[in-house]
């Protein structure tokens, strides 16, 4: 302030700082809905703060980690995967279908054939040049008739339950199996952003992409390689619903889009692209979990639940959106 | 002095046809389509070139019409809306309750109808605000307000299905006028007021403007925000009538009545040519695109295709349609979303 000639720095001071605040809040803001949200549950029933009623919610939040997880990095490039569920289910299908021939391989199996068909649908996306809403909007209705027509619209029960038996263990006999491997793949998928160039690809895709591919980022390839992830995601994801059913169904997963796209969004990573991580994933996924399991237990109706459910939803996004990157909402 | 004005006047009349044609070659896809595809499945299946056939495909396109028609004037904007579903189990639920019914003593007729549509056109406005006041994305938005919506309609469900015994609303879906039910003369209304508020109304043609280009708009000096909040308005009170329209057919009020209409209006849209870019396409297309599905459900069911197929083949259609419509401007349009 004493002195006016650097009035460069002066005036740049304040415009960092003041975001920084709101910014740190914000970015707890997920942590923060969690905590809020488990005090509120306790406070309102004491029973639900206990070992089980915990291991049993993280438990049933396992397969909508995986799921956001993988679809967290599609969006922060910027672009939506909306046929994760459709695709989950598809994998339940062949995982029915599969695991009399093909054994302990068929979890293998599935997570690499969903993963082909995440990419290809990137392939699509990159290639023929059509918006990711629609190649998945696409993709969520071709996998559903798939899966109809192979399974003949009924679910297929497993009966070999040894596969999948490892992922119904506990860990240290309260961490449920599922959830360790949700949190392996959020944070492997972490680890791969932030030590190679890989995540800050991401990131520059989902801010600007015209300005990534003028920066020599290659940005077809990273796509459809987050298609990919996706893809694989939803595989896994199917596996632990197969695990917790034992069967596979052409409409098992079909209910948890719209929580994963929730879980994406709750956890603060803008919808826009570009600004987010899995963690905010992870903790939105437990929020929106929470909120499922939550609410019944200590009565709220489920009417009540829907409209809470949306209203929450809406203001997440309205505090958790950075606005300063995007000039128009649409 | 004469030679350039006569340079003049020449390239106002070269550059004034170009575009018109262009327009209307990319235009002519869909109605092309939609003939070749009738054409396609008349010659194959003889159930399907009946009367009663085209009856059928024009009575089952009605419902998915009128949604359609409301979520185009959403894409016209460059928005997109996923709040049909829960606007529609609101309002079904809501005029199966004001009509009279098994429930409760209600008989309130064309007023509880009315009051149906009021209603979702305030969930309607309620996704139009939370974009313009909170700037919350519109995909965002309207998912919060599907689901505030279904929470409405789970909330008047309480566990009792409404049948409804008004003899209006269940005449509507079974009575006919010139060999189609009355619902379907009510999407065809729908449509031509829709193309009317389009083409001549202030609202249609912000609409188009904001979805052609909202800096520029707003730069010339008009307030784009109410015309935001009014075509998401407009767009929730169409939802609301075809959950009224689907209370007819069903004979009673359900909650997942508008169940799948979301993606549905919006592969009609975008097969029609109203693509999710904004500034494109219109009424006239998206009501192209609804008859395409349509008569593609119908036909393939007629030809003995598994009905289990019938998404499937949508999701194609939509997929091809899109890569046929961006084909042109393949090169300069290198940032897809």
């Amino acid at each position: 302030m004493s002195t006016p000639v650097l009035a460069q720095p002066a005036s740049d001071a304040p415009v960092v700082a003041r975001p920084t605040v709101g910014q740190r809040l914000t970015s707890f803001m997920p942590v923060i809905a969690l905590v809020v949200l488990l005090a509120a549950l306790t406070v309102v029933d004491p029973g639900f703060f206990t070992l089980s009623s915990l291991t049993a919610a993280v438990r049933t939040a396992a397969p909508l980690v995986v799921l956001a997880a993988g679809a967290t990095v599609v969006v922060l490039c910027g672009g939506i995967d909306l046929s994760i569920a459709a695709l989950c289910s598809l994998a339940t299908v062949f995982f029915a279908l599969w695991l009399p021939d093909l054994g302990g391989l068929t979890t293998l199996a599935i997570v690499a054939v969903a993963g082909a068909i995440g990419a290809l649908q990137g392939v699509a996306h990159v290639l023929l040049r059509i918006p990711s809403f629609i190649v998945t909007l696409g993709g969520m209705s071709i996998f559903s008739a798939i899966a109809l027509v192979i399974s003949d619209a009924g679910p297929i029960p497993v009966s070999d339950r040894g596969t999948t038996h490892w992922l119904t263990l506990y860990v240290a006999g309260v961490l449920p199996m599922a959830f360790v491997v949700a949190l392996v793949v959020v944070a492997v998928v972490s680890l791969v952003l932030r030590l190679t160039p890989v995540g800050s690809w991401v990131r520059a895709i989902g801010y600007s992409e015209s300005a990534a591919r003028l920066a020599g980022s290659p940005v077809d390839l990273v796509k459809v390689g987050a298609f990919t992830l996706s893809g694989a995601c939803a595989g896994l994801a199917a596996v632990m619903l197969v695990s917790r059913n034992f069967s596979g169904s052409p409409t098992m997963a079909d209910n948890l889009l719209l929580p994963a796209v929730a879980a994406i969004v709750v956890g603060g990573t803008a919808i826009t692209g570009g600004h987010g991580s899995l963690w905010r994933s992870l903790a939105g996924a437990l929020v929106v979990t929470l909120l499922r399991v939550g609410l019944p237990i200590v009565g709220v109706p489920s009417a009540y639940e829907q409209i809470l459910y949306g209203a929450i939803i809406v203001a997440a996004v309205a505090l958790t959106l950075d606005r300063s990157k995007v000039l128009i909402i649409k | 002095m004469t030679s350039p004005a006569e340079a003049d006047t020449e390239v106002v009349q070269a550059r004034r046809p170009q575009p018109r044609r262009g327009v209307s070659l990319r235009d002519a896809g869909p109605p092309i389509a939609l003939v070749v595809v009738f054409g396609v499945f008349a010659a194959l299946s003889p159930g399907f070139r009946t009367l009663s056939n085209v009856q059928n495909v024009l009575d089952a396109a009605a419902v998915l019409a009128v949604v359609t028609i409301g979520i185009s004037f959403v894409l016209m904007m460059g928005s997109i809306d996923l709040s049909a579903p829960g606007i529609m189990g609101a309002s079904a639920i809501t005029v199966a309750l004001l009509v009279a019914n098994n429930r409760n003593d209600n008989d309130l007729g064309f007023v509880g109808i009315a009051v149906a549509v009021l209603l979702a056109a305030g969930l309607g406005c309620l996704s139009g605000l939370a974009l313009v006041l909170l700037k919350v994305p519109s995909f965002m938005a309207t998912l919060g307000v599907s689901a505030v919506g279904l929470g409405l309609a789970t909330l008047l469900f309480a566990g009792v299905q409404p049948n409804i015994a008004d003899p209006m609303l269940e005449g509507w879906a079974v009575e006919r006028f010139l060999g189609l039910a009355h619902l379907t003369w009510i999407a065809l209304g729908c449509v031509l007021l829709g193309w009317l508020v389009q083409r001549y109304s202030r609202l249609g043609r912000y609409a188009f403007a904001i979805g052609g280009a909202e800096e520029v708009l707003a730069l010339s000096g008009v307030r784009v925000a109410p015309y935001k909040v009014a075509v998401f308005t407009l767009a929730g009170a169409f939802y609301g009538l075809a959950g009224v329209m689907v209370t007819s057919q069903l004979s009673a009020g359900l909650v997942q009545a508008g169940r799948g209409y979301d993606f549905s209006a919006i592969t009609a849209a975008v097969v029609g040519g109203t693509l999710l870019t904004g500034g494109r396409g219109g009424i006239l297309h998206s009501t192209v695109g609804v008859l395409l599905v349509t008569v593609l459900t119908n036909g393939l069911v007629q030809v003995g295709v598994s009905p289990y197929w019938q998404g499937g083949v949508q999701g194609l259609i939509v997929v091809a349609a899109v890569a046929a419509a961006v084909i042109p401007q393949r090169r300069r349009n290198q940032v897809t979303k």
